[in-house]
Formats: C-alpha cells, structure tokens, sequence
C-alpha cells in the first residue's frame, strides 16, 4: 500500500461513452510499478484543482502501467472528468484496500455474481479472476433501463462464457423485470445447481437485500461478500471519513464479508 | 533560538450580532486558526460553525488586492490617486448638475462602529445628504421603528446572561440556535437545567422540537396570535395592573382591539388550536420572568413594524419588562447592525438616535463637523435605488454589503445599479454587486483592522488587527477620509481608529463614557455608558421606559400583501441557514461549510412534495410574479404543508429574484417572509 | 532510567531554549485564558503546586495543524511538501494531554507529516498535584501524574526542588551537558505513592462509567441517540478541541499562475457535521444526528480501540464539555446516558 498522499502523474490515454452519463477511461501511469493489484482495490484520481476521487480497476495496469475504468458522472470532479481531453496529465494514488474479493476461498465453489447499475464494474476483476481460473460462476445485473447498463463490450464479451441475466426496473419490450434477486431460480438453472458464494456490488439497499435473502436461504452469514461505497478522502485510514463501526472501509475493506459487515454495523 | 511569529489576537466574532469572544491563531502574517475564550463573558468558551471555520473565510486568495476600474465592460487595476480623481470628477459633476441629494451611501453593518461613523459623516459633510442607509433595512429596521414608538429606544432591553436568569424563554419567529447558535446554545442549556421554553414558529424549528409548548402558526399571522393571547389575559386577569398602571398608556384602547381577537377567531386566523392560546398565554404571563426574544420572522413582514408593536404590548401589559431575566430582546443578524443604527448610518437619524432634521442636533453636529447640515429628508437605501431608475439618483459608493444578492427583487436592484453614472463598491471580494461597480476599492477585514463592534446586547467591544490587509487594501474609515480631502473636506483625518472612536464617543451621548482603555477592561461596555453609568447598562428601562411611559398601541391584523392563490398556490419564505452568514462571501470559502450545503435548496413538506411527484433531490424550477430559480428539493415536516422556504445566501439560486417588493409602510422594509410562488418538476437530461 | 534534581525550572528551559523554540501556554492582553504561545522570556510561575488550568486549545495543532499544505501541482509534477520545522519544546504539558499526543503518535504513526513535526518535538510534562476543573484524567487512566513514555521529559515538584526523570533517549540527550546531580533515592517512591493520593483527590465522576459501560454494552437506544443528537448544533468544536480527533478533509486552491497549477491542503473535519460521510450520490450512512453523535462517543470510549491503542480515545481533559454550546459534553451526556434509560 501506498501510503503517501502526493498523488503520481498518470496519462488519460482513451475513453469511450458506455451506458447513461458512463465513460470508458483507459489510463496510463507515468512510471508504471511492478506492484501487483488484487481484485477489490481501488485507486484514487485527482483532476488539477477539482480534488480527489476514488474508483475501482476495471483492469489490473499491464506492464505499460495501463489500465481501464468505469466512471459515472456524478459530482463535480466526474463533470470536469468528462470534459478532460485525452492525453491530460492527470493524478493517481493507489492501489487501497485490503477487503478483497475471495478468489482463493471461493474459486471452487458455483459462484454467483450479483450487480447492480453502476455495481458492476467493481466486480469485474472478480470476474475475470474466477473466468482465468476456470470457476463455475454467473452473473446477474440489474439495472434502471437499458441506458443505465454499463460495460457493453466487456458484458459482450462474458456472454459468451458464463450465464448471465439482465434484469430492469423499468423493462420494456422482452426485456425481464424485476430484482436480480427475482431470477435465483434461472440463473441456478443455468449454472446447473445451487450457487455457493455470492459476491454482490450496487446500491447498499441492493446489497443489503441480497445479504438477507442468503442468509435466509443458507442458514449462514457465511458465504457472502459486497464491496462498499464511502466518502473518502484519504484511502489510507486517517482521514477518518469512511468509518464502518470500528472499521474503515478504505483499508478493511472496500470488500466486506456479510457477516463482518453486520457485526460493524451491530457495533455502535 | 529565535521564537516564530505565532500569536493569538483577541478579537470579536464578525459573523453575528452575538458578538463572541474569539481568539486568531496567527502565523507568519496568516491566520491560521482560531481558539475559543473561555473567559468572554458572551461566548464563555463557545463558537459557532462559522466561528470555528474564520481561517478560512481570511484566506486571502480571492481578495481584491489593487483598486479596480472598469473599462469597456472589464475590470482593471489601476492606482488609488487614479481610482479617486474618477470618483472626485464623476461625484463633482453630478452634485453640479443634480444637487448633492442624487449622491448617497450604503454602509456596512459588518464594519466597525469606526467605520460607520466615517460614512454617515462623509455622506452629511462631504456629499451633503442625508442618503445614507445600511442593510438593517432588510432585518431590524421594524424593530427600531416599533420600539422606538413604544419603549423609546430599538435596541434589546435586557442582556444576554439573563437567559440564565428567566424562568421562561419565549422565541418568536426564529431559531437562535441556527442563526446566533451561541446565545441559541445558551437557551439549550437553560432549559436542561429546568427554565421552561416555548417557541412561535411556522417551522418545527430545532428550538422548536425541544421546546415545552411550539405554537406554529400560520405564516404572517403574529398580530392576530399575540392580539389573542392578550385577550385570554385580560379575560383571566393575568395582566400586571400595577405595572400597567404605573408604567404604561393608552390601556384603554389596547383593551377594545384585542376584545376583538377571541380565542376562537385567533384558532382560526392562526391555525393554532384554542387550548394551545391558553396555555401560551398563562405560562406567558404567569412566569415570574419572562425573557422574550424574537428575530426576523417577526420584522421581515409589510406588518414588520406592527408585529413589533404587538409584541411590545404583550411584554407591557403582563410587566415583563424592565427587570432581569425579562424584556423585549431583538436578535440581530449582522455582527454589527447595532452599532451600523447607533452610528447614525441611516437617512432620519445622527449618531447615537439624535434626530436629523431636528435644529438642536442639526446645529450639534454642524458646529463639531464644521459644515453645513443638508436639510433635506434622506433616502432609504431602497429609495436610493428606485431614484436611480427614475433617473434622479446617479451617484452611490456601496461599502462592503451585497444587495444583487440580498435585496428583495434581484432584478430591480440590478437595473438601478446599472442605471448610475458612478457606483463605487469597496469590498474585500468580487461579489455580484462588485460586478455592476464602476470602481472597486480594496477593502480590510475584520482580522485586519482595529476598532469596535455592537453586540446585541448594546456591548461595544474592541476588535483587534491580527494581520494586516492584503495588498493595497484600506480601512473604510481611511478610505473615506482621503476621498474627503480630495473632495475638499478636511474634517475626517484620523490617524488612528481610536481617535475616530473618541470623535464619536464624543457626539454619541449613549458612548459617551466609553475610551479604547475603558474598553480593555472587561470584555467591552454596553450603553448607554456616561457620567449617570460610567460602567454601563446591562437592563434598560428598569425604573421608567427611555420614553418615560411604556406606549400601548393597539394594532391589527392584516395579511401579508401576495397570499397563495390559484396562479401561485404556495408560500414562500425565506430562511437562513446556519452554515452561511449573509450574501455567503465570507462562509462559502470554507471547504467544510460549503460541503455541508453544496448549493440552494428548497424545503417543502412531504404531503407537497407527494401531490407534485417531488423526492429529496429532484430539480425544480420555482416562480413567482417577478422570477424564477431552478434549485433542488429538501423534503422535509419541519415546514407545515402549503410553505415552502429557501435560504438566500446562494448566487446559483437567489430567492430574491423571487421575493416580494412590497414593503412595510413606516420603515420600507420589504416583505422577505411571504410571498407566493409555484412550484414545477425540471426534467434532467 | 536515572532520575535528576533540578533546583531551578529557569535553568532547564534556558538550557532547551538554545537550540529550541520554546512553547509554553500563556495568556494574552485582554483575557487570562491560556493560550500555546512561544514563550520568549522563560517558564511562567503556574508549575508546581499551584491549581493547575489547562489551555482551551491544546497542543494538537503543533503535530497536527488545523491546516496543512500536502503537496503542490506545478503543471507537470505533484511536489509533495513536507513541513520543515525547527526543533521545538512544548514545556508544559500536563498528562492528559501527553497522553493524547502518545494516543496521536501511534494513529498517525505512517504519517510523513505528522512525523516531521513530531520529530522535532521535545514533550517537557508536569505532574499535577491537583485536580483541574472538569478534569477526569484518572478515571480514564490518563493522569494526574505523567505515564512513562508519554512525554520526553517529565518534571514533578518538590518543595521549590523538582525531581527530573527523563522518560525517552531523546529527553536524556537534551539535558545531558547540565550536569544535574542525581535525585534522592526515595524521590521516585514517594512520586508513586503521591499519584495515589491526587488520584483521591477527584470528584467520583460515577457517571462517566455508567456511560461507558452503556456504550459498550450498546444499550442506548437510536430514539436517545436522536434526542441528544438535536441538541448538537454541529459546531464542530469538540472535535477541534479534542486532543485526541484527528480526522481530516482535503482540499484544493488553484494557484496564481499557470491555469491548471493548484495546491492541496488538509483541514481538520469534524464526523458531527451532516455531510461528513454523504456521498455524491446523496447516500449518507450517518444522516441523522444522533447517528454523528453515536460516533463521536463510541469512537472516544469504545472497547474496540483499546486493542490498537492500549487506552480509551478519551483522554478526560473536559474541553468538549466546556465548549460546547448544546450541552452534551462529555460531562453533560454520560449524565444523561446514566439518568435516563
Ligand atoms: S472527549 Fe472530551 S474530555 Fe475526552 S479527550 Fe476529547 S475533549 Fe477531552
Ligand atoms: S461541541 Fe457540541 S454542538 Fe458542537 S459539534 Fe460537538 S456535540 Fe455538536
Ligand atoms: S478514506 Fe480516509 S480513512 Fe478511509
């Protein structure tokens, strides 16, 4: 972890509109390091003047010190972010957290990916880990309507190897409705048995939907994980602004398992 | 080893009339910080928010530096012998041509008393006119009216540490503990140690929730709830009859008014229920001290005036007045606007409330200003400006307040101001009015002068310079005093801020005990201050009123002047919150502050906000006869259904583009707390 | 380690003052309140047996300032930009708050910094042989006698003598050339037994366990959080006067110049204020009052930091509870924590 709060110089090289007020970036570190990135990290950017901001790696940087992100326009840094030319001098600071997703403990096991909206691209190194080792895993994104999907060429491109559901609030046409919780039955179907882990990334009344729907189904707080959004302003655990009972999100997490999660939740 | 420049200056909050003691954390020429004094007899220890986050409002990094004029639309630095000599030509010209009343001023009730004094006088010995006003106009000016009318003197009547002393708090038509948390903070306390609180409001205000009894009204009924209340107490013979009978006249009048408010009719009018009237009314007048506080949802009315009035009957006929623990107490909003009215930086009056056109104070103050006294009546600061539009009004320098942005009618203040041959605007910041200015003139903060302030409770204190201006920034006083010579006015050379302050302590009879050495002794001196009180007066009108009796003046009431109706069904008001101050220029450079509301926002109660399909955060365009703002939705029941309200220290959406004009006939003070206006759902791309 | 006489308080600061900016807290013209000042002319006459006062503000700022400049953006580079501080003596501190600087040094213990300025800091404390008003260092296990290894130099009176231990190498280095004699033998021993009896000396302050113990146990209902909670005007002053708060925001100002150059700074934050944790998209995790306030206790008296910091966060200086204009100070709140139910 690093631990300074001086950001490094990084490049925006590419980026591409994918869904509702979502962009594709593509960045490039200045001196790329040799440190390895672990599912769940995240990074932060800072925009000269605007502040600082964090995100998940959609991808771990290669050895250019290049790797892509997901971002939504939502406040003022991701508006400035979205006027940002390729090619600007941008700052980075990460990678953070020590919460990771659990490819170790789950790679055997039938897992089930839950996302929703803007939740999906913090799953996506999950993804592409438990794919690259082989695991039987499935996917479920839900979403506002079809404008509201993110990640369309990734998603093209996962279609062709793991089952997968698209669900909408508002559907139309032969679109399915509903929660992503409405389609455990079809997603168990395709995978050919009942999943075994969860990992589930979207907004928290989702996540928390989708931790007592397991819990009840499995008689166990065991097996699920989500990673969590807050207010950061440091990454490093001093800032103090992303506390979760005697946590901090920044650096226990952002991936908490659901059992722990409840427990800092209880502690207060 | 050498020691660093780290010191703490003892100075006086700038962002309230509470006036608390705060301490400057200064380091190698900046502030740095701030610390607490916990040995002030005011803030005993306490800041507010805006207190506690000053560093940065000093921040010098959005100062102006360097006088500017504009030229072909844009701003340029420029020299102070260049910025004056255009000011002195252009004010030459236009006394010339249109006589010394198309000239005026507007002080600033955040400056010094120093300063105040400066430009009431250049505005009577220079320019010649009694146009000279201040922005107590949009807050206190009813209360001065009111009070003056029926005690003899506007100011509060008791003193801060007598909420220690009442048995019972009343807070009327605001919520201290949002706008003068300290004193707010202090009745919190109060109460946790058993005084009782009751609060009127038309919002479920924090004071409100905690309050023992909350009578919420509907919006603009005062007159009608107070007229009420006095009759249950005459009909329960809770009045103080020796009180009334000693101290107060034209009892009989009061009587036959209020027999004409029954409970019943008073519930209905109101909107408060019957048994509440009662209970209001017996803790009201049965406590055995009573302190009364009331802010601006009682002035900003066209029944500003009246509504003080009402209040001052209700003290009067139940006695509770004229002891400790009691009285009539006005919270003020600018830090100074006590001392802004006690200086005499208003048309009608000279310092210290000494009529302007009466001959006795006319030859006072002729004779120590050597110069001739303008004898024609002077002009609001709302006059000033619709005189502009009618082409009769082409001068103003404007010290340091923000009217584009807090007056009343954004639009009509904008055109007036556009409409002046010269508007000089001295400011530390480029604020909207700043834009329209012809010249800006570099001033200095509060951390960056010596001088004194007004606390609500009359209390003069010194404030100290912690750091010195940035740039070629000036004091107000300095910079008035050079354009006076200029003008050919040598009356106003001060070489300091205490030979000022005993220029006016001299002419003030209410300061006429105070020096910068009395001053040091004990945290300030409230007046009147003279030979009679050589230490002060902490209670006012303990054995007779100022006036000598205590004036009963029966009045009714009326409606506010837009009420809701088909075309614009809601009612507006407008509040302040407690993050900002003002026009927000000092508070909005705080990261913090500004992150806890990052830009306007309306509250409307949850049964509205259903009928129009509006959630917390939807934007919504909101209009009224003279504008619209977008802005985004606050949900919340602290409002009662049917009212909706908007802060107005937000330039992204001023509520004044939509506020109403009309205004209180005896003091010309707008209506700020109604109006009416509709509400629309914006759709976001 | 060795233990010293000192006969003249006067000696040891002069002797620090030559290669040390010397820190002491005073009072300034208009108010007797105590300020963190430097102290030009050498140790003011409160130490000793005198009723102690601690300054409202306490030395925090020295480590860890109100406001600090992290790094600057020429255009090109991000210049990280550490302080550079001159060796520095804060004489004068009383236990509590060594203790809150100990309980600091381990938080911000990776903190570059923290660390620059720490390390230029010698701790010169003072045994108190009184309480002070609204103090309640023993209950907390903060005081009334300095704790080994909180401060670098640690002075105790005796008589007009002082017994002078120093409780760090860098403490030792500092007073070697003085040459002091070695103190008494049963100097130390009878400091012991002294602690014992100041600690006595204090109120029972009974509602501070009751308090903490009901926030252990986690028996205060949301509805009482909210009920406290309205009384909180988010002033934000106990978290800037707690010596032991340290969270913090950051924040950018363009500089003069070059369009896109800018600086970032630190400032500290309070977790009382509504918008500490909202997020952008509005989601706020701790919306409601009560919720901030919560936080604000559990984090100064939770079991839960006990493991990392070896104490409660509260450190028992009472400044929170002389501060704050809501009433629900420390004193205040553990009063109604153990009054109402
Ligand atoms: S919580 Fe209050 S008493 Fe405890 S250390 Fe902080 S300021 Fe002092
Ligand atoms: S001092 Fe009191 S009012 Fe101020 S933030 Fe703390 S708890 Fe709230
Ligand atoms: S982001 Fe600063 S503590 Fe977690």
């Amino acid at each position: 972890m690093n631990l300074s709060m001086t950001p490094q110089p990084i490049h925006l090289v590419d980026q591409y509109d994918d869904g509702d007020h979502s962009r594709h970036y593509t960045f490039q570190l200045a001196q790329p390091t040799s440190e390895q990135i672990q599912p769940g990290q995240f990074f932060t950017l800072t925009l000269a003047g605007f502040g600082e901001a964090a995100f998940t790696y959609l991808t771990a940087p290669d050895e250019q010190g290049r790797f892509q992100a997901l971002i939504r326009r939502a406040g003022v840094l991701t508006s400035q972010l979205f006027k940002t030319e390729t090619g600007t001098l941008l700052g980075y600071r990460g990678p953070f957290g020590s919460g990771l997703w659990p490819i170790e403990e789950i790679k055997e096991k039938r897992v089930l990916l839950i996302a929703g909206g803007i939740g999906l691209p913090p799953l996506a190194t999950a993804i592409e880990a438990l794919l690259a080792n082989g695991s039987d895993v499935g996917l479920i994104y839900g979403s506002r309507d079809y404008a509201g999907q993110v990640l369309k060429q990734e998603r093209e491109r996962w279609q062709q190897q793991m089952p997968m559901i698209e669900t909408f609030d508002q559907a139309v046409g032969d679109q399915l409705s509903g929660t992503p919780l409405d389609h455990l039955d079809a997603i168990n179907q395709q995978l050919g048995g009942e999943v075994e882990a969860v990992l589930t990334c979207g907004p928290e009344v989702m996540m928390q939907a989708v931790g007592r729907s397991f819990t009840d189904r499995w008689q166990s707080t065991d097996n699920i994980w989500l990673a969590l959004e807050r207010r950061m302003h440091c990454g490093i655990g001093l800032c103090g602004h992303c506390y979760l009972g005697s946590s901090y999100v920044c650096t226990d997490g952002p991936v908490y398992r659901w059992r722990e999660f409840l427990k800092q939740q209880k502690v207060m | 080893m050498s020691n660093p420049s780290k010191k703490v200056i003892n100075t006086i909050c700038p962002y309230c009339g509470v006036g608390c003691g705060i301490g400057l954390q200064v380091s190698d020429g900046t502030v740095t910080g701030v610390e607490p004094l916990p040995q002030h007899p005011v803030s005993q220890g306490m800041l507010c928010v805006k207190g506690w986050s000053s560093a940065f409002a000093l921040d010098p990094y959005d100062r102006i530096k360097t006088p500017l004029i504009k030229e072909n639309g844009h701003f340029r630095p420029a020299s102070w012998s260049e910025a004056y000599q255009l000011i002195v030509d252009s004010f030459q010209a236009i006394k010339q041509e249109h006589g010394p009343n198309a000239l005026g001023l507007i002080a600033c009730a955040r400056a010094t008393n120093e300063d105040c004094y400066a430009a009431q006088k250049f505005a009577r010995t220079v320019l010649g006119t009694h146009n000279i006003d201040h922005c107590a106009r949009i807050c206190h000016s009813p209360s001065v009216a009111g009070l003056r009318q029926t005690l003899g003197s506007g100011a509060m009547t008791n003193s801060i540490d007598d909420i220690e002393k009442a048995d019972l708090l009343v807070i009327f038509g605001c919520d201290p503990t949002e706008n003068h948390s300290v004193l707010g903070g202090r009745m919190i306390q109060a109460q946790q140690a058993g005084t009782k609180l009751l609060v009127v409001d038309p919002r479920k205000t924090r004071l409100a929730k905690l309050a023992d009894l909350h009578l919420q009204l509907n919006l603009g009924t005062n007159i009608a709830l107070i007229n009420g209340l006095i009759n249950i107490i005459f009909s329960n013979g809770w009045e103080d009859k020796t009180f009334i009978e000693e101290r107060c006249e034209n009892i009989d009048a009061l009587r036959k008014k209020v027999a004409g408010y029954p409970p019943k009719r008073v519930a209905e009018i109101t909107g408060v229920p019957v048994d509440q009237l009662h209970a209001a009314a017996k803790m009201y007048s049965q406590s055995e001290r009573t302190f009364l506080a009331y802010g601006m949802g009682i002035t900003q009315y066209t029944s500003g005036t009246n509504n003080v009035i009402a209040i001052s009957n209700l003290t009067l006929v139940t006695g509770q007045i004229g002891r400790e623990g009691t009285g009539i107490n006005p919270l003020r909003g600018q830090n100074n606007v006590q001392g802004a009215c006690d200086m005499g930086a208003l048309p009608n009056v000279f310092p210290g409330y000494q009529e302007a056109l009466d001959a006795t104070s006319q030859e006072k103050f002729g004779t120590a200003w050597k110069c001739e006294i303008p004898q024609q009546k002077g002009l609001t600061s709302l006059g000033m400006t619709s005189e502009a539009l009618n082409g009769r009004f082409q001068g103003m320098i404007i010290m340091g307040e923000d009217p584009v942005v807090t007056d009343p009618d954004q639009n009509h203040v904008l055109r007036a101001l556009e409409a002046l041959d010269m508007l000089v605007v001295v400011e530390l910041v480029m604020t909207e009015t700043a834009k329209v200015a012809d010249v800006i003139l570099p001033a200095a903060a509060f951390a960056e002068k010596d001088g004194t302030f007004t606390n609500c409770e009359r209390r003069v204190q010194r404030v100290r310079a912690a750091i010195p201006p940035p740039g070629d920034a000036k004091t107000d006083w300095q910079i008035l005093g050079e354009l006076a010579k200029l003008l050919g006015y040598d009356g106003m050379q001060w070489p300091n801020a205490e030979a000022v302050f005993d220029e006016l302590a001299q002419l003030t009879p209410l300061y006429q005990g105070m020096s910068y050495d009395k001053l040091e002794l004990d945290n300030g001196l409230q007046w009147p201050c003279n030979d009679a009180t050589p230490d002060g007066t902490k209670l006012l009108h303990s054995g007779q009123f100022s006036r000598g009796k205590g004036r009963l003046i029966p009045v009714d009431h009326t409606d506010p002047a837009e009420m809701p109706d088909s075309d614009y069904p809601l009612y507006l008001t407008t509040t302040r919150l407690h993050y900002h101050y003002g026009c927000g220029s000092m508070t909005r450079k705080s990261p913090l502050l500004e992150r806890e509301t990052p830009s306007g926002v309306l509250f409307i109660h949850p049964d509205d906000a259903r009928k129009l399909s509006i959630q917390a955060g939807t934007l919504l365009r909101i209009s009224s006869r003279r504008g619209e703002v977008e802005t985004r939705a606050v949900v919340t029941d602290d409002l009662p259904p049917g009212t909706v309200a908007m802060p107005y220290h937000f330039k992204e959406a001023p509520s004044n583009l939509l506020t109403n004009t009309a205004q209180d006939p005896v003091t010309k003070m707008p209506e700020l707390k109604a109006c009416a206006v509709k509400i629309e759902v914006v759709t976001e791309q | 380690m060795k233990s010293y006489l000192l006969d003249s308080l006067e000696n040891l600061f002069q002797h620090l003052a030559v290669s040390h900016k010397m820190f002491e807290p005073q009072s300034i013209p208009g108010s007797e309140d105590l300020h963190w000042l430097p102290s030009p002319k050498g140790p003011t006459s409160r130490y000793g047996t005198s009723k102690q006062v601690l300054p409202l503000a306490p030395a925090k700022g020295f480590l860890f300032p109100e406001r600090e400049l992290l790094f600057r953006f020429d255009g090109q580079t991000f210049i990280e930009t550490l302080p550079e501080v001159a060796p520095q003596v804060l004489f004068g501190l009383q236990s509590c708050d060594l203790c809150a600087i100990a309980y600091q040094d381990q938080f911000f213990r990776q903190d570059s910094y923290y660390l620059a300025r720490r390390k230029a800091t010698i701790l010169v404390g003072f045994d108190c042989l009184t309480p002070c008003d609204g103090g309640f260092c023993s209950t907390v296990d903060a005081g009334p006698f300095v704790r080994d290894g909180s401060a670098d130099l640690i002075l105790h009176p005796k008589g007009n003598e002082w017994l002078l231990i120093p409780a760090s190498e860098q403490g030792l280095n500092a007073i070697q050339t003085l040459n002091l004699p070695p103190a008494p033998a049963e100097w130390r021993a009878e400091r012991e037994q002294q602690q014992a009896e100041v600690a006595k000396m204090f109120p029972t302050d009974s509602h501070i366990r009751t308090g903490i113990e009901r926030i252990n146990q986690a028996t205060i209902s949301a509805e009482q959080w909210q009920r406290l909670g309205l009384q909180c005007l988010t002033c934000s002053g106990c978290t800037s006067l707690c010596p032991t708060c340290s969270c913090f925001t950051t924040f950018d100002t363009k500089t003069e110049g070059e369009s896109n150059t800018f600086v970032r700074e630190r400032c500290w934050d309070s977790c009382l204020y509504e918008a500490f944790q909202r997020e952008t998209s509005g989601h706020n995790p701790s919306k409601e009052a009560g919720e901030r306030l919560q936080r604000y206790w559990f984090h100064k008296f939770s079991d839960h930091y006990v493991d990392e910091f070896g104490r409660y966060g509260c450190i028992g200086c009472g400044r929170c509870e002389e501060t704050c204009p809501g009433g629900i100070g420390v004193h205040s709140i553990m009063r109604r924590l153990e009054k109402e139910s």
